[in-house]
């Protein structure tokens, strides 16, 4: 590999990219925006009261009365055919009624709220008519670290390594392809080893730095740790950008048109969108679900990145990680190379 | 190892011409469709000519040049360039030795012609000043110009500079000048001439006839995949049985009662063809036959509204070797 050839075709292709500002914001733009409006979205804060029914009737009066000196809850009283209507729908989380003068609470035991609800109306009327229930000291966990935000910003940062990889790479090889460039290439004594090493180089240059600055982004306005060892994180964001660079690759090796490629990228894309623990929790996932989820490169990308951000992680802690995403790196590379076609 | 492949393969060439293809066959299959794209095709092009490939769309030439710069392999045949073949584990080695222009390219959009021509030089390792390459090809004032601002000739220039930023012995330059202006078009033929001055070899294609005339010292004319006339082009023009044309526009009055047949006896007409009022006559020699024409004509009456006599082109070869035009849409 002759490294004059190498620079010289980086050079092109990351010219090619850098005067074209849609192509700019689309890929780098883009997740930082995203990065700021989910960010807002999703900003730490009281949770909203819970959304309690009460059947009004005779002697419902103290209880509404009692259930509202509960600020946590926001409680309506209405009609039992109302009540029961808000209840199927979702709108309240809780249904209360009296049945001789005894309270039954009825709820949806798949909602998160539910329990909660319960609880609280439990709490809330045993005490009212005790008169002793022990206050229990309460204390708010609020360290950086815990929140959604904080969860969520590792995750733009493995979506942006997926996005920038895969398109960044993929699409332009065959658009190359199309444009009958990719073979007037091949007419030279340029090697195959030069052009897409040198192709990676160009496109590769501005992911780091934009994985860089959408976790200082997250660290310096939202208030998101990063504990662990950067020289950790930044070769994370390298391999993981290797690992989708080869995915893209190998989905550009054969690809002859523009929507043949735009498809491929959207069925491997998609589903790493959902289940690649960007946006939530893969390891609650069991089953094929969990299968799949392990199966993709983001899923550890994610994982291993909020390891060194969330927690003390260190280079040792996400060398295994490391290591699957470079060996998923290394294998699609291999295979591109050989599948790779200039027409 | 290509050596003991000549001795004993008889079939193989002695290695010395610019361009060696033997029954070459390349067949396109899409589905139940196949398209015998080149059909037994032998060709030898010597070092240091400028050869061209004519003929009608479809023909083979883009396949055959293509089979030649080694981007297309052929089904079946022989290939042997500047005396070495594809696939034998010289392929880089061949590329650093040719220079080709494809029949559409787009270079990268954002990048200026001297960056697109930056891009190809580094893959040579020797060649010209890019400085050079752009006055051959008159595009310095734009050196600095975007692909995308470029105009169609422009491009077209800039692709023929790709093909001689390195030191090719052999430029492959297929339709070069489709869509270049006149002056444009002569620029680049002195683009040729100078680089066979360099004793290099130039195979091109072409549907210009006067190009392929005046530019070419050889001519293959292909149809259907096979080559149906090899030659200089003066050499073809004097294979056609007569190399002149008297083209006459009789009054359209006269239309009812002319009638062509009479004209073919005349001393040296070879054939007369007839549409309408226009009858075109084939003749040895205008000299003789042209007075011998007028005579008949004001002995039967018929008044002449318009007459021209032209010598043959390589058009007419092809017309005369398989009764079509070269170009679907009529006349060039
Ligand atoms: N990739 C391909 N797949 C299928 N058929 C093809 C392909 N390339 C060429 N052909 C067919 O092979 C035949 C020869 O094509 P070719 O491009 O060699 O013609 P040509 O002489 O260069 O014509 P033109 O003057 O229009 O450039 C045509 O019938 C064409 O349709
Ligand atoms: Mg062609």
């Amino acid at each position: 590999m002759r490294a004059r050839v190498v620079l010289e075709v980086a050079r092109t292709t990351f010219r090619e990219f850098w005067r074209s500002p849609e192509a700019v914001f689309w890929t780098y733009g883009f997740p930082v925006l995203m990065a700021v409006v989910l960010g807002f979205a999703f900003q730490p804060g009281a949770l909203p009261p819970v959304p309690v029914a009460v059947v009004a009737g005779e002697g419902t009066g103290p209880v509404v009365a009692s259930l509202r000196q509960e600020a946590r809850l926001q409680v309506e009283a209405m009609s039992a055919a109302e009540a029961d209507h808000a209840l199927a729908r979702g709108r309240v989380a809780l249904l209360l009624r009296l049945d001789a003068g005894e309270p039954v609470l009825r709820t949806d035991p798949t909602r998160q709220e539910a329990e909660l609800a319960r609880l609280l109306v439990e709490r809330t009327l045993r005490g009212s008519s005790s008169g002793s229930d022990a206050t229990l000291r309460a204390e708010v966990e609020d360290r950086p670290g815990a929140r959604y935000i904080d969860f969520l910003i590792p995750g733009l940062v493995g979506l942006n390594l997926l996005g920038a990889g895969m398109w960044g790479v993929g699409f332009n090889l065959v658009q190359m392809r199309t444009q009958h460039l990719l073979r007037r290439l091949a007419v030279t004594p340029m090697r195959r080893a030069e052009f897409l090493f040198g192709y990676l180089l160009g496109r590769f240059v501005l992911v780091v730095p934009e994985s860089v600055a959408i976790a200082s982004f997250g660290v310096l306005v939202w208030g998101v740790p990063c504990r662990g060892s950067v020289l950790a994180a930044l070769l994370l964001a390298t391999v993981g950008g290797f690992a989708f660079a080869g995915l893209g690759c190998l989905l550009a090796s054969r690809t002859r048109t523009i929507e043949g490629i735009a498809g491929l990228m959207n069925l491997f894309q998609l589903p790493m969108w959902l289940l690649g623990g960007s946006f939530f929790d893969v390891d609650r996932l069991t089953g094929v679900m969990r299968w799949a989820s392990e199966a993709m490169p983001l899923t550890h990308v994610n994982r291993a990145l909020r390891d060194v951000m969330l927690e003390p992680g260190t280079l040792a802690d996400v060398a295994m990680p490391l290591g699957i995403l470079a060996g998923f790196a290394a294998v699609c590379f291999a295979l591109a190379m050989r599948l790779f076609r200039w027409q | 190892m290509t050596l003991r492949a000549d001795v004993i393969d008889p079939g193989a060439g002695d290695g010395d011409a610019a361009i060696e293809l033997v029954g070459l066959r390349k067949v396109y299959r899409k589905g139940k469709q196949t398209t015998v794209a080149v059909d037994g095709l032998d060709l030898r092009v010597e070092r240091g000519e400028v050869f061209g490939l004519l003929g009608p769309n479809g023909a083979g030439k883009t396949t055959t040049i293509e089979i030649c710069e080694g981007l297309t392999v052929p089904d079946s045949g022989r290939v042997r360039i500047l005396g070495s073949q594809w696939r034998t584990g010289v392929d880089d080695a061949i590329r650093a030795r040719i220079g080709v222009c494809l029949q559409e390219t787009k270079f990268h959009e954002k990048a200026t012609v001297r960056e697109t021509l930056q891009l190809f030089r580094s893959f040579f390792a020797t060649g010209r000043s890019l400085d050079e390459v752009l006055d051959l090809v008159s595009l310095r004032e734009k050196a600095d110009a975007r692909q995308s601002t470029l105009s169609g000739g422009q491009r077209q220039r800039l692709a023929v500079a790709t093909a001689l930023v390195g030191t090719p012995e052999l430029l492959f330059l297929d339709e070069p000048t489709t869509g270049l202006d006149p002056q444009s078009r002569r620029q680049l033929w002195d683009v040729v001439r100078a680089f066979q001055d360099r004793s290099g070899t130039v195979v091109l294609t072409t549907h210009y006839m006067d190009e392929a005339q005046q530019l070419c010292d050889r001519v293959g004319i292909v149809d259907k995949g096979k080559v149906i006339a090899l030659g200089t082009p003066d050499e073809l023009i004097r294979s056609l049985d007569a190399e002149h044309f008297v083209e006459v526009d009789f009054a359209k009055e006269a239309n009812g009662s002319l009638d062509a047949a009479p004209f073919a006896a005349l001393p040296d007409v070879a054939a007369v063809a007839r549409e309408g009022s226009h009858v075109v006559l084939t003749v040895r020699s205008v000299h003789t036959a042209l007075p011998a024409m007028l005579a008949m004509a004001s002995a039967q009456n018929l008044p002449i509204a318009g007459l021209a006599t032209r010598h043959a082109t390589l058009e007419d070869v092809f017309v005369h070797l398989t009764g079509r035009h070269l170009r679907d849409e009529g006349k060039p």
